[in-house]
């Protein structure tokens, strides 16, 4: 499924979180193409927001609740429910500490703290792709049993492969398509969200039949997010 | 320095942050140097191959869309052998995991952002005048 989402407008912010949030489900792979460094980082900062704030601000709540009512089984219940996904942010051309200062920048308060309660994960994605490209996958993998062991709804990795764009060559496509391959279009009971992240001046390098041996024929949900100028 | 003055070098910057380009472009003209700036790392390739060889030097960001500062290097040394290549990285750099990948690379000086333009420019002038100095002996003989 290719969907074409134009950043223009406000409703389309909310199309690129519903895309997230509806289209991709647990346990399936997907691609992202965004224009530029900087609605990337709109898009990762809403995506955040919406998930990890207001969880967390729930959280506490309820841990507030259940301090003031020791015994009621149901506070609980609610609680475990209630308990935010994992996010793991992976950027390739900014660093750790620029998306620490972006969320900040756009409203998502206590950015460490949601570090520190395991809700956020930000790793340079040079690091886990480099030397070994399994690198990656294995950090996801850990995250994703860390969430079954806290009781977490999931994980949701969004993971810029500028990595596989640094050196060029020859070689470029063919490591690009062995990872994507290797990332199941869905897995049965699967609790990670996994999303591919492609700046467009990287993706557009790519011949049709690479771009359709990245989608494993289209069976990976591809959203391309594209940026009008206005020229009025 | 004086407008009259001839330039040290003509330099090239490329790099995708707007903020850091200008940064480094008034710092660097300032200090006497031509340069010739941009984000986008195609113009920046455009540009210097209609006029290669008036080029002494490329200062690039590694990590960039579309062609990394590891391509450009690889681009304008084949277009002109002679430029000398400086790329710049705001990630910590760690020459023991770039080591395996470096024989490939050609690349003549790796620095750190932030970094001050004083630094960066006795860098450049360091560079510069190895290859002056080299330039000036090939003429000797």
């Amino acid at each position: 499924m290719n969907i074409l989402v134009r950043t223009e407008s406000k409703d389309n912010e909310e199309s690129i979180q519903r895309w997230f949030d509806k289209e991709v489900e647990d346990g399936e792979n997907s691609i992202l193409v965004y224009p530029s460094t900087q609605t990337f980082r709109q898009i990762y900062t809403k995506y955040v927001k919406d998930h990890l704030v207001s969880s967390t601000k729930q959280e506490v709540e309820e841990e507030n609740n259940n301090n003031n009512n020791d015994n009621n089984n149901s506070s609980r219940d609610n609680n475990k429910q209630s308990k935010s996904r994992i996010i793991l942010i992976a950027p390739f051309y900014e660093t750790v500490d620029s998306v620490k200062h972006q969320l900040s920048a756009l409203g998502v308060e206590n950015v460490q703290g949601l570090i520190d309660s395991g809700s956020l994960v930000i790793a340079d994605s040079f690091h886990s792709f480099f030397p070994d490209s399994n690198g990656m996958k294995k950090l996801i993998d850990s995250l994703s049993e860390r969430a079954r062991k806290e009781g977490r709804p999931g994980v949701t990795a969004i993971v810029d492969v500028g990595f596989f764009f640094l050196f060029g060559g020859d070689s470029k496509a063919a490591d690009l398509i062995s990872y994507e391959s290797s990332l199941a279009p869905k897995t049965q009971d699967g609790n990670v969200k996994g999303i591919s992240c492609y700046h467009w001046g990287n993706y557009e390098t790519l011949t049709e039949r690479d771009k359709e041996l990245l989608t494993q024929g289209q069976k990976k949900k591809l959203l391309e997010v594209r940026e009008i100028r206005d020229h009025s | 320095m004086s407008d009259n003055k001839k330039p040290l070098a003509k330099l090239l910057i490329v790099d995708d942050d707007s903020d850091m380009v200008q940064v480094l472009k008034m710092g660097l003209l300032k200090n006497g140097f031509s340069v010739e700036a941009f984000t986008n790392p195609d113009d920046a390739l455009q540009s210097f191959k209609s006029d290669a060889e008036s080029y002494c030097l490329v200062l690039s960001d590694i990590r960039m869309p579309s062609i990394s500062g590891i391509q450009l290097s690889k681009k304008v040394k084949e277009v002109n052998p002679n430029v000398k290549v400086v790329l710049m990285t705001g990630f910590e750099i760690k020459d023991n995991e770039f080591s395996k990948v470096f024989p490939s690379i050609q690349v003549d000086d790796f620095v750190q952002k932030p970094i001050g333009i004083k630094e960066l420019t006795d860098k450049i002038l360091s560079l510069i005048g190895d290859a002056k100095n080299r330039k000036k002996g090939d003429e000797v003989e």
